[in-house]
């Protein structure tokens, strides 16, 4: 059966967290588990036209597998307006822990306002000292960062220091945490995996020898726009 | 710290870790002070194969309704998993609690395919259990085997503790409880327990509990049980009342993609056709079906607890379904205003309507398959594969009408009495499906020309079937056969699809084998054999070499042929249908004379001894 939309669909903003073991799925995975979730929660869901109806959902700057996130933000589309408190109720009943909505609001800005994208990287490595922090600043700090990475045209060595708008490190007890806002821009966008990817080259730090004890994690906190004002 | 922190490191180096991460919405996490039986259901093949399972499903959900019970979820790590924990010592874990699962009281393997079994035993070699059930001392869990290939799991039968023959809803249940007593009153030791539950249990096999002797041929003298209160012969159990037996109302959401990810609503149990070489058809008799309001009930609670798009309805062949129009009519009320489309996997040519394509979407939207098995008619009465040509014709006219250019046909070869002109007419039948599109008028013809695909399986004659003592074609006949097909396919529009020759063969031998078999497949999964139903890990020459050295000689299993009054592997299981029936049958093949359904009249075969509520049985 052919639904006919005459309305045009209202847009309904979630921001949500995707933690824990929830870091391992993919963005693919992501999207087909919201599908059934906005389905059980029983939003006026806005399906599109055509022989084959589905609802439709947009999401900004897609996570890659193996990073947290305390910021994601996914546009769903309703045929009619419901009180944000009760869309956000049903939907993290139908989410587990490790997923769950912070904020449901009826946005008044495009999901490509997003631009800058803040993330929070832990290492857990053997040799946690200021030293080895400090070098890791200098390393961040310098001219140039090249490193190996996926284009549309396969593997070319890339400059990535104009993708990272800051990034310090830090020691925090047995560990050393880097903060980093890099580009969020789809045209531009820098994973933070390209981050490690330096570091291990040039700092020499997790190997792969030791996958108990040396390793990392990527945490998203925060998402801004081109002036760097906070995202919403 | 949260349950994969410590492996994070391992996660983020191997392929799909959504696989290992548990988790998902719907799955069941008990407090374990509660608990007094901790149950893992062990699935030897890959998460998304496992998740899909609709055996896993019932179980699971039956299993955790009991609030003393918890049932957890394992599944076969991939190997570059597995290499890893190898390398850091992780023993393998359930999905759930991701406790290791030598911690847990029972161990249930599901056997799907006889191809899973070296993967099962490299799963208990991964959780740090002995292989034998021999080797396993008091403080090792009791590990069980159901599903089926425990119509004859003699091959493996050493390796487990416990079979559960037949439908395991109450059986499981019922081994629980049996174990929570005996803990519980101080009476339990291994043996204690096994003796009880094989003793007092119906459907339970307690393989250590049977001596067999060999004659000088190799050929089973008997099989002898070492107690006297253990039955002669293990009696599959079966479920009574399918309206009155659970069914999941919810199921556990997979976050990664899985191979059949949707709500899958079984029907009716058993098949009415009695196809001699299906050996489901056999052993999943008698015929019981679901009413439509049960089945309709379990939809709409199933849409709404999991979200699905699609539900499947599946059987063996659901259009024998005797009220599948209520059921239909009953879902088609809500299921379109829902989006949720509706699928029939396994149609059959001779009841393929116009009516039912309208219905179902699959058919609307994905390719048409259907399994003629035989290429002449001749052959399709040999294996009461009672479908014509016409039948054919008719239902390709109305999918071609409908739209659909696509077509896939199902065949064997290697089937008793075969001659190269019924491979000959294999290709003959695809032809026909072509000439069937060219027939129709040029403004009839779907779009995009016609493509027909013919897949083609060997044979192999299993257990519970009227087939079960013939013989198996040898590997040179099969590729002799696969070469002769291709070279009668002419016609570019036919592509031609066969399994391979050597996998068959060793299957047959895991199907048809007995006891003597089990040290060749300790020693292949000691040699690293695993996951043997993927290409990419099968290794035949592994597999002779492993045979060989065990001094086993598979013509004996495969292409030697059972004789009729030999004592056979699998005749310590009493599966319902009879060996009179099986061999009324045999010889009516040989006669090439079909046998009608059970729906025109019932022809004895013995499984409606075991009862049942609305069989087609009277
Ligand atoms: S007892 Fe008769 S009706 Fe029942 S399954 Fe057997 S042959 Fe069919």
């Amino acid at each position: 059966m052919v639904q006919v939309n005459n309305n045009t669909p209202i847009v309904l903003r979630v921001k949500f967290y995707k933690k824990g073991s929830l870091q391992y799925i993919s963005h693919l995975d992501l999207v087909r588990t919201m599908m059934k979730v906005i389905v059980r929660a029983k939003l006026p869901l806005w399906y599109t036209e055509g022989f084959n109806p589905k609802p439709k959902l947009t999401f900004a700057a897609p996570l890659s597998i193996g990073t947290e996130s305390m910021c994601e933000y996914m546009d769903i589309r309703l045929t009619e307006k419901i009180p944000t408190a009760i869309a956000k109720e049903r939907l993290n009943a139908n989410m587990t822990d490790e997923m769950q909505a912070t904020e449901v609001y009826y946005p008044g800005e495009k999901l490509t306002a997003l631009k800058w994208l803040a993330y929070e990287i832990t290492l857990e490595i053997k040799d946690a000292t200021p030293e080895l922090a400090e070098k890791i600043n200098s390393v961040l700090e310098s001219e140039e960062l090249q490193v190996f990475k996926k284009t549309k045209s396969g593997e070319a060595l890339v400059n990535i220091k104009p993708l990272i708008k800051s990034a310090s490190a830090r020691v925090a007890g047995q560990r050393i945490m880097i903060s980093c806002i890099l580009s969020a821009d789809p045209s531009a966008f820098l994973n933070p995996e390209y981050v490690i990817k330096v570091l291990k080259e040039k700092c020499g730090i997790l190997s792969d020898d030791n996958l108990l004890e040396e390793r990392y994690s990527i945490m998203r906190t925060n998402a801004y726009k081109e002036n760097m004002t906070l995202f919403s | 710290m949260q349950k994969n922190d410590n492996i994070s490191g391992i996660l983020k180096s191997v392929s799909k870790p959504g696989r290992y991460i548990g988790g998902e919405y719907n799955s069941i996490i008990k407090n374990k002070a509660d608990i007094k039986c901790r149950f893992a259901f062990a699935f030897p093949d890959t998460y998304e194969i496992g998740m899909s399972n609709l055996g896993v499903r019932i179980l699971y959900d039956v299993l955790n309704k009991e609030s003393d019970i918890w049932c957890e979820r394992v599944y076969a790590p991939w190997p570059d998993m597995i290499e890893k924990m190898e390398q850091y010592a992780i023993p393998l874990s359930s999905v759930e609690s991701g406790d290791p699962v030598r911690d847990f009281d029972l161990i249930g393997f599901s056997l799907q395919y006889e191809l899973c079994y070296t993967t099962a035993l490299r799963m208990l070699k991964l959780s740090g259990i002995p292989m034998w059930s021999k080797d396993r001392c008091e403080s090792d869990p009791i590990i069980i085997a159901g599903g089926p290939c425990v119509y004859n799991a003699e091959p493996v039968a050493e390796f487990f503790d416990l079979i559960n023959v037949g439908e395991g809803e109450e059986v499981l249940v019922e081994i629980s409880r049996l174990y929570i007593e005996m803990k519980e009153d101080g009476s339990y030791s291994r043996e204690a327990f096994l003796h009880k539950a094989a003793s007092t249990i119906e459907g339970v096999y307690v393989p250590a509990f049977y001596d067999v002797s060999y004659n000088d041929d190799g050929t089973i003298k008997e099989y002898r049980p070492i107690f006297d209160d253990i039955p002669t012969k293990i009696k599959k159990r079966i479920i009574s009342d399918l309206d009155k037996v659970s069914y999941p109302e919810k199921l556990v959401m997979p976050y990664i993609e899985t191979v059949h990810d949707r709500i899958v609503l079984e029907v009716y149990r058993g098949c009415i056709r009695g196809c001699r070489f299906c050996q489901a058809g056999m052993v999943y008799r008698p015929i019981r079906e679901k009413s439509p309001e049960t089945l309709c009930k379990a939809a709409k609670c199933l849409y709404e607890n999991t979200g699905y798009d699609e539900i499947s309805l599946i059987s063996l062949s659901i259009s024998d379904y005797s009220k599948l129009r209520e059921l239909t009519d009953g879902l088609l009320e809500w299921t379109d205003d829902a989006h949720v489309s509706l699928s029939l996997p396994s149609l059959r040519l001779d009841s393929f309507s116009e009516e039912l394509m309208e219905k179902v979407t699959s058919v609307r939207t994905g390719g048409l398959t259907f399994a003629p098995e035989a290429g002449t008619q001749r052959l399709r009465d040999v294996i009461n594969k009672n479908v014509t040509e016409d039948d054919l014709k008719r239902t390709i006219g109305i999918a071609f009408r409908g739209g659909k250019n696509n077509v896939k046909l199902y065949f064997m070869s290697g089937l008793p009495t075969e001659r190269d002109e019924d491979i000959v007419g294999i290709a003959d039948t695809a032809k026909t499906v072509v000439d069937c599109y060219f027939a129709l008028p040029k403004t009839e013809r779907p779009k995009g020309g016609v493509s027909v695909t013919i897949s083609v399986a060997c044979f192999i004659p299993k257990p519970f079937t009227p087939f079960q003592w013939e013989k198996q074609d040898s590997l040179e006949e099969l590729e002799r056969k696969q070469k002769l097909l291709k070279e009668s396919i002419t016609d570019r529009r036919i592509r031609y699809t066969y399994h391979d020759a050597k996998v068959s063969r060793l299957e047959g031998v895991l199907a048809r084998g007995d006891r003597k078999l089990a040290k060749a497949i300790a020693l292949a999964v000691d040699e690293g054999s695993i996951f043997d139903a993927w290409d990419e890990y099968f290794d035949y020459e592994r597999w002779v070499s492993v045979l060989e050295r065990s001094g086993i000689d598979t013509d004996f299993y495969t292409t030697r042929g059972y004789a009729e009054d030999e004592t056979l592997p699998w005749d310590i299981i009493d599966a319902g249908v009879t060996k009179a029936y099986l061999l009324r049958e045999r010889k009516k093949a040989y006669a090439a004379e079909t046998t009608p359904s059970c729906a025109e009249h019932c022809n004895g075969c013995g499984a409606n001894k075991l009862g049942g509520k609305n069989v087609w049985c009277k």
